[in-house]
């Protein structure tokens, strides 16, 4: 499996790609940095879908805030970029060519699951650190104090919100990569996971909020948000966990039983 | 150690209710140049997705280099394969490309300069795949079946989609392809362009087997004289000349086809003097062999050979 993965990052580690992808992270952290900034209170509650006041960005783990509040928003864009990175593999016959090298279904795909993943866990680490850069720039701006960034606690929490971050993009790429391998159509697996993950559970945990605990979109949210008010951290991480278990589950067992003809 | 680079045994696939490959029987010694023909939709690329590990047979063995199929991982390694139409990744130049299968494979990257050069893409590596031409793919996906150096070469119709200048550049290829020992198995609907590079065929039609040997056996007692009458008339009292002589005989358009065993210049001079002691004036006399695709023909629309 190694291979695959030594593979799969040969793939991806070029100069556009790469480019693009911290150029992506660079503009995440300006725009998450300057509207957490601008938009927070001075204090007062969180509301229930999350963000911050500039009291909290002040104290401990204030530097990576940001990062935390704005990361919420790319689980879905993690999902269609999975999808249409390994609906491709399929469709356009990659896949089958891959096999023709290394017989063993589950090696390729988790290696190419995982080659991908090492990538992400980059650009993650990537934005969360230029977001502490950016928000040490913006703090004064906003009369925030930034003496606590620099604690252990800090650091801590640096390392927690890049933990439940990592986990949550972890959570929609396997998701993605489950209907990708379902439906092994890009077209087709984004359509439906749009649908499921965009429209059907936002529209539908407006009047049934018990769909904030169980709809795996809104638990992955949960889980890169660090908790929510609906699901606390570690019940979004067993739930995601037992998500995943299936969509792995699910991926297993079409691996094994389809022929490969595309 | 064996004599067959593959083999298969009763080797069926069914989907659903249609039946792809129907009980295929095969045996393909190692070394050889084996065109695997038959129409579109005959099981060619069905079986060939078989023996790659790619299709889950319905019933029915078989073995690739002495390895079960349902152990691909045993044999994969020494196997290189074009199957259905060349897969790459469109944004990676050529080179990037061919690393990377090379990388999965644990094949030696550094083989693949001089792979560009045997394929004809020299100079053209680092081009992106995106851009290539059709025949610049399939010329690329045979350097990426030739990365681990496979004892048994699988070509899935490579000339598919090319011009005339592109088929010919592939059957060179192939023919210098299938030296040092290594067994290709080559499949394609355009029968002479296997004729030309094929010392062993392997027929089938609706998924089952009609002939597997020796090209030269298959095309043999397919030697025969043309001959034409001056007068159109005289056509068929000539046929019955040649049936009477001893000859199995076809008539195709404005001249008939002699089969025979023999020497074909003794037989051409029986055939001349027959006919000029019926007063039957020849214009046309002069040996000639049924092409593949006369022979692959006769059969399918004729039954057994």
């Amino acid at each position: 499996m190694t291979a695959v993965i030594r593979a799969e990052l040969q793939r991806l580690w070029r100069r556009k790609p790469m480019t693009l992808a911290a150029l992506g992270a660079l503009l995440f952290s300006v725009v998450a940095t300057l509207t957490v900034f601008s938009g927070a209170p001075a204090s007062g509650p969180v509301g229930p879908q999350g963000g911050t006041t500039l009291e909290l960005l002040g104290r401990q783990g204030g530097g990576t805030e940001a990062f935390a509040v704005g990361a919420s928003f790319i689980g879905f864009f993690v999902f269609v970029t999975f999808i249409a990175l390994l609906a491709s593999e399929f469709s356009g016959g990659t896949y089958r060519a891959l096999l023709l090298r290394n017989p063993h279904r589950l090696q390729v795909i988790i290696g190419k699951l995982v080659g991908i993943l090492i990538v992400a866990a980059g650009v993650v680490l990537l934005a969360e650190v230029a977001t502490f850069i950016i928000s040490l720039l913006a703090a004064p701006g906003q009369d925030v104090s930034t003496s606590d960034w620099f604690s252990a606690g800090s650091a801590v929490d640096a390392v927690k919100d890049f933990g439940t971050v990592f986990a949550g993009v972890a959570g929609w790429a396997i998701f993605g990569t489950t209907l990708a391998f379902v439906f092994r159509s890009a077209p087709l697996a984004l359509g439906v996971g749009f649908a499921w993950a965009g429209p059907f559970e936002n529209i539908t945990v407006d009047s049934w909020t018990t769909g904030y605990r169980v709809f795996p979109g809104q638990v992955l949210r949960a889980v890169i948000n660090g908790g929510t008010p609906e699901l606390g951290l570690s019940r979004a991480l067993l739930t995601g966990a037992l998500y995943a278990g299936v969509a792995a589950a699910i991926s297993l067992l079409l691996l094994a039983r389809r022929d490969v003809t595309a | 150690m064996t004599t067959s680079a593959l083999s298969t045994t009763g080797l069926t696939k069914r989907y659903g209710e249609r039946t792809a490959v129907d009980g295929l029987d095969l045996e393909l010694p190692t070394g050889v140049v084996a065109g695997f023909v038959g129409p579109n939709g005959a099981g060619k690329t069905t079986t060939m997705a078989m023996l790659l590990g790619l299709v889950r047979p319905t019933s029915g063995t078989a073995a690739v280099l002495g390895h079960p199929i349902d152990h691909p991982s045993a044999y994969l390694h020494d196997v290189g394969a074009l199957i259905e139409s060349p897969a790459f990744y469109p944004a990676l130049t050529g080179i990037e490309n061919l690393r990377v299968f090379a990388t999965v494979g644990g094949h030696d990257p550094d083989r693949i300069p001089a792979l560009l050069e045997l394929v004809g893409l020299e100079g053209r590596g680092d081009d992106r795949y995106r851009g290539y031409s059709l025949g610049m793919k399939q010329r690329l996906g045979i350097a990426s079946a030739l990365l681990g150096d496979p004892k048994l070469l699988i070509l899935d119709e490579p000339s598919n989609g090319l011009d005339p200048q592109g088929m010919r550049e592939m059957r060179d290829l192939i023919g210098r392809l299938a030296g040092s020992g290594r067994t290709v198995l080559v499949s394609s609907h355009v029968l002479s362009e296997l004729e030309q590079v094929c010392d062993w065929l392997v027929l089938i039609d609706t998924g089952r087997t009609l002939y597997q040997g020796p090209a030269a056996d298959f095309l043999a007692g397919s030697d025969g004289l043309a001959v034409a009458p001056e007068r159109p008339e005289d056509l068929l009292a000539l046929a019955d000349l040649l049936v009477a002589g001893g000859h199995l005989v076809e008539v195709r358009d404005d001249h008939l086809m002699a089969f025979m065993d023999g020497d074909a210049k003794r037989a051409a001079a029986a055939v001349n003097r027959a006919a000029f002691d019926a007063g039957i004036v020849l214009v046309e006399l002069h040996a000639q062999r049924s092409s593949l695709e006369e022979r692959y023909l006769s059969m399918v629309q004729g039954g057994a050979l």
